[in-house]
């Protein structure tokens, strides 16, 4: 009996340790011929669909082994310090991945298919972040668009219609606000709400986002009081918008709600508007999946022709330079460019397809942006094109709790400026 | 039951309540307990509960599909291998070089070069990984430990400072007349060390070895970075997933840590006896 103990027990250790090797020597070689590409993306609420797509893709043909890796951004930085970066990536398209283009660790993809198709009135926002000389480094895979949320049925009891005028806008709230109705559901302890949301839809409903943080980037060193655009001069009247909205028509404890929060009340109907983007669509329908819902961009000015809606780039796809496999990659994302795969990619994630020729939206909870985005009336929120050394968030949160607005637009300016001198 | 008249009269006094403290310590021990309610309850939670906003709610409908989605997005098997393969390397070899270089330094203190040794290594303390984070990724790439194998060897030598500490602290209580008695009997170094010194190490060692595995368990940036293949990173980085800034999984994310966490507490609750003992002893003779 204590032989055959041992004996399984022998085993067993032998059978671990030989899963552990067979594990170690699978990331080596390729099974069964294939050249393997590893492919990151780390999208949480779409993993079900992108691991459904890889399989399909490696049923699909015998050539290459597409293989899934969720492990995140961190992940991703670390494996170009080693020199092993994945083969081909859809990732997030903001200041980190900008620093792979602007340092030409990304390969060229102007020859492909895929590239081709893109909407040319896209490239600005893919430009903002930098470029590299002559080459296209990332190409555009599904572009966020938000601007407010609105609960139809609210809207509807109180005889509102959706507002395109700032007056119309402040006669809304007015009115809900007199019928006991909070007019927006704010949730100010994630201070990046604020920055997106509140902050964002103001200054981009007024404000020519791109060409302001151009002359921006031209002013460098001097920006402040006297330059031609600054934050003191140019942010000072969509601010003091914003904090109309903010002192007067929010919910009363917006200062101690987060996200999480604000998803579940919204969803229960305590508010009839909620400035977020259509991530939120999914979180709500978690507590309230029938509610009628619908979206429109902020009104900012009372020229209805103003009306845009925030846009940015929430999946780029991009192949480095240091990947073995450039041309297995590339056939990957001629594929994940397929008209029905990207549109069946973005109608999950309530996205925009950014080539020419994509289908419609037919989500009605984000048919109110389809126009806007359709004839280019977009911007990028200026608190993304802040580079992440200044806390722009932190100081928009300051600004809801009560901060002076003309103190803190200049602070903002004197950070440029010292980041300016330092670079 | 019992109140303060009763207790006067009658004989046993021991009895009594000490009120203040018993509330006290309920208080404190209400601070871990309602955690652990709060992180059990929601991994069985529906979706829809799970973000209703009432944490403490009891799970209505009771169910499993938080530990699935756990169990297949983070491929738990595997993850958990990859852990235990870290831990159980990280610990072995802390506790055995630590033992060694602890031993070495403390017999051969009036040498020069083992007393610096000893600072030498306590040096490391002060420098934390992410300071010295991308040289050992390029580090770690050139020579093929972008793997586990990496990560314990890294592991090993962040623990080796303070472990070197403990056992240090705790050989210069041992008398040098065992270790005479044995070089009389004719042991060499290496046999006084393994069966005399090693074996006396016991309690500091389950000490070191606990740190060394709470610390290889649970540490997130080291495997992180220094794994290149995803199939092979432990289960804190493939966790990493349920922490996103637009969506709340809470029923899923708690599922995936009660499962991740069950083996620390299994560990402590079979070694705590030592974990205290160890501490102490640490404590009254550094």
């Amino acid at each position: 009996m204590s032989v055959k103990m041992t004996r399984g027990k022998r085993f067993a250790a032998m059978g671990l340790g030989l899963a552990l090797l067979a594990g170690l020597l699978s990331g080596c070689t390729g099974e069964s011929g294939k050249e393997t590409i590893r492919f990151t993306f780390s999208k949480r609420e779409a993993i079900g669909f992108m691991t459904k797509l890889v399989a399909d893709y490696n049923a699909s043909q015998d050539e290459t082994e597409v293989v899934l890796d969720t492990s995140g951004v961190d992940v991703v930085s670390a494996s170009f310090v080693r020199g092993n970066p994945p083969d081909i990536a859809l990732a997030n398209y903001n200041m980190e991945t900008a620093r792979f283009v602007q340092r030409g660790a990304l390969s060229d993809l102007s020859g492909t298919d895929a590239a081709s198709r893109i909407r040319e009135d896209l490239q600005p926002l893919m430009d903002q972040y930098g470029s590299y000389p002559d080459r296209t480094s990332a190409l555009p895979y599904s572009v966020m668009a938000s601007s407010v949320i609105y609960n139809k049925e609210v809207f509807a009891q109180h005889n509102i219609t959706v507002p395109t005028t700032w007056s119309g806008l402040v006669a809304a709230c007015e009115k809900l606000k007199a019928a006991g109705v909070t007019p927006f559901y704010a949730t100010w302890k994630d201070d990046w709400t604020i920055a997106q949301g509140w902050f964002d839809y103001s200054v981009g409903g007024q404000v020519d986002t791109l060409d302001f943080f151009k002359k921006l980037d031209g002013e460098g060193v001097d920006v402040g009081p006297d330059s031609s655009v600054s934050f003191q001069k140019d942010f000072d009247q969509p601010v003091e918008k914003m904090l109309t909205l903010t002192k007067n028509f929010v919910n009363k404890d917006a200062a101690s709600r987060a996200y999480g929060d604000g998803n579940l009340a919204f969803s229960q109907g305590k508010a009839a508007m909620y400035l977020q983007g259509p991530w939120a669509f999914s979180e709500i329908a978690k507590t309230a999946p029938d509610l009628q819902l619908g979206t429109f961009p902020l009104p900012m000015t009372d020229d209805p022709k103003d009306l845009r809606v925030r846009v940015n780039v929430d999946l780029a796809a991009w192949i480095p330079e240091a990947s073995k496999h450039k041309e297995a990659a590339r056939d990957f994302l001629e594929y994940l460019y397929r008209p029905e795969v990207i549109d069946a990619y973005n109608a999950s994630q309530l996205g925009f397809t950014p080539t020419k020729d994509a289908a419609g939206v037919p989500d009605p909870r984000i048919q109110g942006m389809v126009e806007y985005y359709e004839k280019g009336q977009v911007y990028q929120g200026p608190s993304v094109l802040v580079p992440r050394t200044i806390p722009i968030m932190n100081y928009t949160q300051a600004l809801v709790f009560g901060a002076n607005p003309a103190s803190t637009l200049s602070t903002l300016d004197a950070d440029w400026a010292r980041l300016a001198f330092r670079q | 039951m019992t109140n303060g008249s009763m207790t006067n009269k009658s004989s046993f006094k021991v009895e009594r309540v000490n009120w203040s403290t018993t509330t006290i310590l309920v208080l404190c021990a209400v601070t871990v307990l309602l955690p652990l309610y709060v992180t059990v309850s929601m991994a069985f939670k529906t979706q829809g509960q799970a973000v209703d906003g009432n944490a403490f709610s009891f799970p209505a409908p009771f169910s499993l599909d938080g530990f699935v989605q756990a169990w297949t997005l983070t491929n738990f098997p595997v993850g958990a291998a990859m852990s235990l393969l870290v831990t159980a390397g990280t610990v072995l070899a802390t506790i055995v070089l630590a033992a060694f270089a602890s031993y070495a330094i403390v017999r051969n203190w009036e040498r020069r070069l083992f007393r610096y040794s000893f600072f030498y290594l306590l040096g490391a303390m002060f420098i934390p990984f992410p300071v010295v984070a991308l040289p050992q990724i390029q580090l770690t790439g050139r020579l093929g430990l972008d793997n586990p194998l990496g990560v314990i060897l890294l592991a090993t030598m962040f623990q080796l400072s303070f472990s070197v500490l403990l056992f240090t602290a705790f050989l210069r209580s041992i008398p040098m007349e065992l270790e005479e008695s044995a070089r009389i009997d004719g042991a060499t170094t290496w046999q006084t060390f393994w069966k005399l010194i090693f074996p006396l190490l016991a309690p500091m060692s389950a000490t070191v070895g606990i740190f060394a595995f709470l610390y290889a368990w649970n540490d997130f940036m080291m495997p992180s970075l220094i794994i290149s293949d995803p199939a092979l990173q432990t289960l804190p980085v493939r966790q990493n997933l349920f922490q996103t800034q637009f969506s709340n999984n809470y029923h899923v994310s708690f599922a995936s840590y009660l499962m991740a966490m069950a083996p620390a507490i299994v560990a402590y609750l079979f070694t705590q006896r030592w974990v205290m003992a160890g501490v102490t002893q640490g404590a009254v003779k550094g």
